[in-house]
């Protein structure tokens, strides 16, 4: 299992499309995903589950990732947040 | 009078739609279904399972007419919105949840997804932003529908008022606001939204006087009760007076004629009191919106956006698909012109089929014609797309993002090999097609006397050439002080490239927000340019300002204003010469 913390930095947050994205993403691993924020903790391949962080910009969230192709899933994810989900 | 004694309030928020709309109150009130659980026998539980997999098809059936509906009536961002609706119900997490439960709770499966959607819909209700308590509205929406078909009940029905009212709401759901009746509906006000939610989008294309973002006007508002809405002001008057009435009673009324006054000079040429005519054209994303441009009196596609065709899916166009839709908008026009910008990708536009990579600064980078000549196979793909369409059609290429000769010279090349290859495949095309740039980067300006030897025609650019000229990032709410689009500086470029233009005979237009900006009209006009590209319903408004003016007049001005020292003076200085001769003007009217 790795973790990694990341930050939200684009302009709307982590609302339904930047959730689409994630959840597409993590789609296409084996691994399970979690994100895990203010005790919650939703499956980073449920845009219902992502949506209901409700992140908004600025929020720290980590990625939890268990399975074989864990590090390349959470390296992809992290490039996604890096990029502010291409939005801004 | 049943408002008789309440006493007058004003309310504010976003104006969201223009015009002003005086009547009686409707809420639209969302009522919280109540949905009790059924117990289910175990021998139930297949056939509620697949009865909640058909009712998720049907679901997406209709959600998927409602968004083809939305693209035809209010376009792309609207589209999107039932996009995201679709991406819920293909949540198979979610979908897997509700289906466990079914199994394991015993309950119907009414119940569960009731259930599920109200645990989501109160947390994100819950929380701080905007933008999620904004997707209460569409949770709600998906929800109604998803219940409607678990109970063999169809799609939603338009929950249309009897008489004709202002409707007043928390928020109205996309579904609603994308089945108004503007007949009966008269203005909306509602708590939350922005400009570019979906209720002030559908408003503005069925022209419903629309205020967003006031806070509480649901809770304080009765059925019944009398309001004005200001759509051009923001402003929500709530139990007027006698006095505010009449004011507001002679506002609209004035508001009114003008429209009126629109509506009979559309169809004339834009032409100044002293004879010159100025082509006024519309800029468009869909082809289907040629048709407002031509009902809202333009004479022109002066800049077609392609990147929708990239931005609405995961996969690359082909040639046939961008052939259909290039033609399509030619074939509305005819036999006016059609200037297709080739896609302008990158920057703040990102699409899974081209690979762009983490910038530091994407407005800089790697964008547009960038893009295109790096990726050829693609740039091609359009070329002889667009080619194609300009046997048929008055067709024009555009190239946006040139610095200079260099994307130029390259650009041509590859627009001749995709002539070469037309020719080869005997496909039909139109070998004088003309070809022009945009002027969007301030070397291009500069050197535009030189590029004017080798184009057909300029498209300044506003948008970028400000942000590029004052080294402004337009998206940076930090600095947003210092995008200022009358910097003297942008106004002497701008001049540059007319007078290039007019030197070299090759025509130039403006198709930046510049272009369909009231205060600006008389200066650009000035400036010697003839043409102004715009989005469509700007035309109209445009139209009477160049109308009601002479050539010499818009000339002293843009002499004045060149010789101002600040952005903030030529604004004002602009303001007021408007406003001295167009006091009916929306703009105007807060």
């Amino acid at each position: 299992m790795i973790q990694k913390e990341v930050t939200l930095l684009n302009r709307l947050g982590l609302h339904i499309r930047p959730a689409a994205q994630l959840t597409k993403i993590a789609a296409k691993y084996k691994a399970d995903v979690y994100l895990l924020k203010d005790g919650m903790r939703v499956n980073g391949k449920s845009i219902m589950g992502v949506m209901m962080l409700a992140a908004a910009r600025g929020s720290t969230l980590v990625l939890e990732a268990i399975g074989d192709d864990e590090e390349q899933l959470v390296e992809d994810l992290v490039k996604l947040f890096e990029n502010k989900f291409y939005e801004d | 009078m049943p408002g008789a004694e309440k006493k007058e309030q004003i309310l504010r928020g976003i104006p969201a739609s223009p015009g002003i709309a005086i009547g009686v109150v409707h809420r639209m009130v969302y009522d919280e279904p109540n949905v009790l659980p059924r117990k289910l026998a175990p021998s139930e539980i297949p056939q509620e399972l697949a009865q909640f997999d058909r009712a998720i098809e049907e679901t997406r059936g209709a959600i998927e007419r409602s968004r083809d509906r939305a693209l035809d009536v209010a376009g792309v961002a609207v589209g999107k919105i039932f996009d995201a609706h679709l991406l819920i119900l293909a949540d198979e997490v979610f979908l897997d949840q509700v289906r466990g439960r079914i199994t394991r709770e015993q309950f119907d499966s009414e119940y569960i997804v009731f259930d599920s959607f109200a645990q989501m819909i109160e947390v994100i209700g819950r929380s701080q932003g905007e933008v999620f308590r904004e997707r209460v509205a569409d949770l709600r929406d998906v929800r109604t529908r998803l219940l409607r078909f678990l109970r063999g009940e169809g799609d939603i029905i338009p929950d249309h008022p009897t008489h004709q009212v202002i409707l007043v709401a928390e928020d109205l759901s996309p579904t609603q606001a994308l089945n108004l009746d503007r007949e009966l509906v008269h203005g909306i006000a509602t708590d939350i939204g922005g400009l570019t939610s979906h209720t002030a989008i559908l408003a503005r294309s069925m022209d419903i006087p629309t205020i967003v973002g006031i806070g509480d006007i649901s809770s304080k508002a009765q059925d019944g009760d009398s309001i004005i809405i200001n759509g051009n002001s923001g402003k929500v008057i709530l139990h007027p007076t006698p006095q505010s009435m009449e004011e507001y009673e002679d506002k609209r009324e004035r508001f009114r004629s003008f429209q009126r006054y629109l509506d009979d000079i559309k169809f004339q040429p834009a032409m100044t009191l002293d004879g010159r005519e100025i082509r006024l054209w519309g800029n468009i994303e869909l082809p289907r919106e040629a048709e407002s441009v031509l009902s809202h009196g333009g004479t022109g596609i002066g800049l077609f956006r392609s990147e929708f065709l990239f931005l609405t899916r995961e996969t690359t166009p082909t040639e046939d698909e961008q052939f259909e839709v290039y033609d399509k908008a030619a074939e509305i026009m005819a036999p006016h012109p059609v200037v297709i910008r080739t896609f302008d990708l990158g920057g703040d536009k990102y699409h899974a089929g081209i690979n762009i990579r983490d910038e530091k600064n994407p407005f800089l980078g790697y964008r547009a014609i960038r893009v295109s000549l790096s990726r050829r196979d693609l740039f091609k793909v359009q070329l002889r797309a667009i080619l194609r369409a300009s046997a048929r059609g008055n067709v024009q290429v555009m190239f946006p993002f040139v610095s200079g000769f260099e994307e130029l010279r390259e650009s041509l090349a590859v627009l001749e090999e995709a002539k070469h290859e037309l020719n080869q495949r005997k496909l039909a095309h139109d070998p004088k097609m003309k070809a022009g740039i945009m002027i969007e980067i301030p070397s291009a300006a500069i050197m535009a006397d030189r590029l004017a030897l080798e184009c057909d025609f300029f498209s300044i650019g506003t948008n970028d050439l400000v942000q590029y000229t004052v080294a402004t990032d337009r998206a940076n709410e930090q600095v947003a002080a210092y995008y200022r689009s009358y910097n003297p500086g942008v106004l002497r470029l701008i001049e540059m490239t007319v007078k290039a233009g007019a030197k070299h005979n090759v025509d130039v237009a403006i198709c930046g927000e510049m272009g369909g900006s009231p205060i600006a009209a008389p200066l650009l006009v000035g400036l010697g340019l003839e043409e102004l590209s715009m989005t469509a319903s700007m035309i109209p408004e445009i139209k009477k300002i160049i109308r009601s003016m002479t050539y010499d007049e818009c000339k002293r001005i843009a002499r004045k204003a060149l010789k101002m020292d600040t952005s903030q003076e030529v604004q004002s200085y602009l303001r007021n010469e408007l406003k001295t001769r167009f006091a009916d003007l929306p703009i105007w009217f807060s």
